[in-house]
């Protein structure tokens, strides 16, 4: 079954890419024989059509011209589907290959070899990339794919979107402007609709199918930062700082980050850490190991936590 | 294997580079496409049934005897047989995944000025279709520093010594490690063959406080590679279990741990069962959850937190 479809579409390809002059519909029906197979006038429309959109989403530019009588003709020029000229000396296409690799994510990564192909059907050197360096894009969540189609064509989407702390999901519609991937999670920064400003969402906590809703209808920045939004939920980009006391030999990550560390006696010292968001949590888990002096709503905080496990 | 999409994508760049190579070897090319030589046959079978013109009669005359491919009509083809223009998805994915890696900190200056090169050329040659590549980014997070002394390591054959933080223990253990390979999955990593432990171990970057290179050459015994595709953290079927109760302010949990099951819970939280081969690890997970969680067994760990709460509450005075 998948190999007649690959038939069928080369030949579609291949006489589309081979005419100067455009091809009608019925032309094509009768010229490329998958299509005889179909009967009915309705199923070869359906799949007609499929078949053009399959080959522009590989990159086939595909021009639909009417002629005098009316009549639709299509053909892909080959000035219009040449990949200009690309040299790329053997260290640039090994470079290329090795990241290439990084995707996992099905689509991008059969892109990604499909892009490779092209270019060394180009004539750029095939080069053996083994690299002790294995970088990779982590799969993302099912959502991606949708977000990034509709970020790409400038589509409004509407979600079910849980919060961090939300009981239920509730729907959102999003103007998405940008997909980022940090420290393993992707994130959509966008036009939240309803809200009527930007917001950051993180993939992982959207939950069924995402739709359409429409064109943009605000403006999309120059740029959109979306890292700077998430890296401050990561306590990252402090202002001010915490005093804790720590007890000598432990707490290893504290003590890198602390930008003041005094001993106190034979078994604490006194740090100064940077106080971002989500540092109670962290302090937290050092249990017995970590007093907070300072701030006070730091504290209550910690001892809130530390109250509810002591409960049990 | 692929589908009817990539079968196409594949045989259509095919066309363009065995005219350009007649008398092409098998392997080289199924190496160039990066597809095995029976899914290469494969596609040399379904293109000599493959018309060049609308008009009929002239088929793709492209034959091999298993060993060599040739093409014995090629002058015919000549507007199939040009080079094509990137896909958006393509550019996309190249074009993202160069500056990706491009940026990794500690990554050799000579790769990243190739891979610099390579976009600005790619993207030129793209044309609009790399616009979609601008809406997306991946950042990997490394220690420069660290990278560029594992990745010298690496190249040198060298043996490493780190101090290296485990969270789980809140300790710095000292370790001789023989690295294999560096990767990134949002953090970086190194695998290689610890001495301590005369076992494979992945270390995190950031959590190496200190690192030298030594001049013993690294020796690492021949082990496959782990497979990164299934993630990070394997747990083995015969690991203790252990079920955690979180409320809807727990629920990252189910994202940063790789578990057996998680189950919805009616207040809005979930019941997660995870295995691990060290379950007091999870000690830290215990007593940063607070009040949006609660291990429910095994008993002794559930009992272990709770000790370690009322212990931190005394250093308040409670």
């Amino acid at each position: 079954m998948a190999i007649a479809k690959a038939e069928r579409l080369m030949n579609l390809a291949l006489c589309l890419m081979n005419t100067r002059r455009p091809v009608s519909k019925r032309e094509l029906r009768a010229s490329i024989e998958a299509y005889h197979e179909v009967t009915s006038d309705d199923s070869f429309n359906r799949m007609f059509e499929r078949d053009k959109d399959d080959l522009r989403e590989l990159g086939l530019v595909i021009d639909t011209v009417e002629n005098l009588d009316g009549e639709y003709g299509y053909l892909a020029r080959s000035d219009r589907n040449r990949l200009p000229d690309i040299a790329l000396d053997p260290e640039e296409a090994a470079a290329l290959a090795l990241a290439a690799k990084v995707w996992q994510q099905a689509r991008l990564a059969e892109a990604a070899s499909g892009a490779l192909q092209k270019l060394r059907a180009a004539g750029v050197p095939y080069e053996d990339t083994h690299s002790a360096l294995e970088p990779r894009i982590p799969t993302p969540e099912p959502a991606f794919e949708a977000l990034m189609l509709a970020t790409r064509e400038r589509r409004a989407v509407a979600f079910d979107y849980r919060k961090a702390n939300a009981v239920r999901p509730e729907p959102r519609q999003v103007e998405p402007w940008a997909l980022e991937c940090w420290r393993g999670h992707w994130y959509l920064a966008g036009y939240d609709r309803d809200r009527g400003a930007v917001r950051v969402f993180r993939l992982s906590r959207i939950s069924g199918r995402v739709k359409a809703r429409g064109a943009f209808t605000v403006e999309v920045p120059a740029h959109v930062d979306v890292r700077e939004a998430v890296a401050r939920w990561a306590g990252e980009g402090a202002t001010t700082t915490a005093t804790i006391r720590l007890r000598r030999d432990s707490g290893y990550p504290l003590r890198a980050r602390a930008v003041a560390t005094t001993p106190v006696d034979a078994d604490w010292d006194e740090l100064e850490v940077p106080y971002g968001h989500g540092l109670d949590a962290w302090l937290a888990e050092f249990g017995p190991d970590v007093v907070v002096l300072a701030p006070q709503e730091l504290r209550t905080e910690v001892l809130d936590r530390l109250r509810a496990v002591a409960k049990g | 294997m692929s589908n009817a999409i990539d079968q196409t994508r594949r045989m259509l760049s095919l066309v363009t580079y065995l005219r350009e190579r007649p008398g092409a070897r098998v392997s080289e090319v199924a190496r160039a496409f990066g597809v095995s030589e029976a899914e290469l046959i494969g596609d040399l079978n379904v293109l000599p049934l493959c018309g060049t013109s609308f008009r009929g009669g002239d088929l793709l005359d492209i034959d091999t005897d298993g060993e060599r491919i040739w093409w014995h009509n090629p002058g015919t083809a000549d507007d199939v047989a040009q080079p094509l223009r990137l896909a958006a998805d393509e550019a996309t994915a190249l074009l993202v995944a160069a500056r990706a890696v491009a940026n990794l900190p500690g990554l050799r200056d000579s790769d990243r000025q190739a891979l610099l090169r390579a976009g600005t050329k790619l993207e030129a040659a793209a044309g609009e279709a790399a616009g979609g590549s601008a809406q997306l980014s991946v950042t990997f997070e490394s220690e420069g520093s660290v990278f560029a002394t594992v990745d010298r390591a690496i190249t040198e054959r060298r043996r490493l010594w780190m101090r290296y933080y485990s969270p789980a223990r809140d300790a710095l253990t000292e370790r001789e490690v023989d690295p294999i390979r560096l990767f990134a999955v949002g953090h970086t990593y190194v695998e290689g063959w610890c001495r301590l432990s005369e076992d494979r171990r992945t270390f995190r970057l950031d959590r190496v406080a200190e690192i030298r290179l030594l001049d013993e050459p690294s020796d690492p015994p021949r082990i496959e590679p782990r497979d990164l595709s299934q993630g990070l953290v394997q747990p083995a079927g015969d690991d203790p279990e252990v079920v955690i109760e979180v409320g809807p302010g727990g629920r990252w949990v189910a994202e940063y741990y790789p578990h057996d099951s998680a189950d919805e819970l009616p207040d809005g939280g979930l019941r997660i069962t995870l295995r691990t081969p060290d379950p007091g690890s999870l000690r830290r997970l215990a007593l940063r959850l607070g009040r949006d969680g609660r291990i429910v067994s095994p008993a002794e760990l559930a009992g272990d937190a709770r000790d370690a709460a009322v212990l931190a509450l005394a250093g308040y005075g409670e």
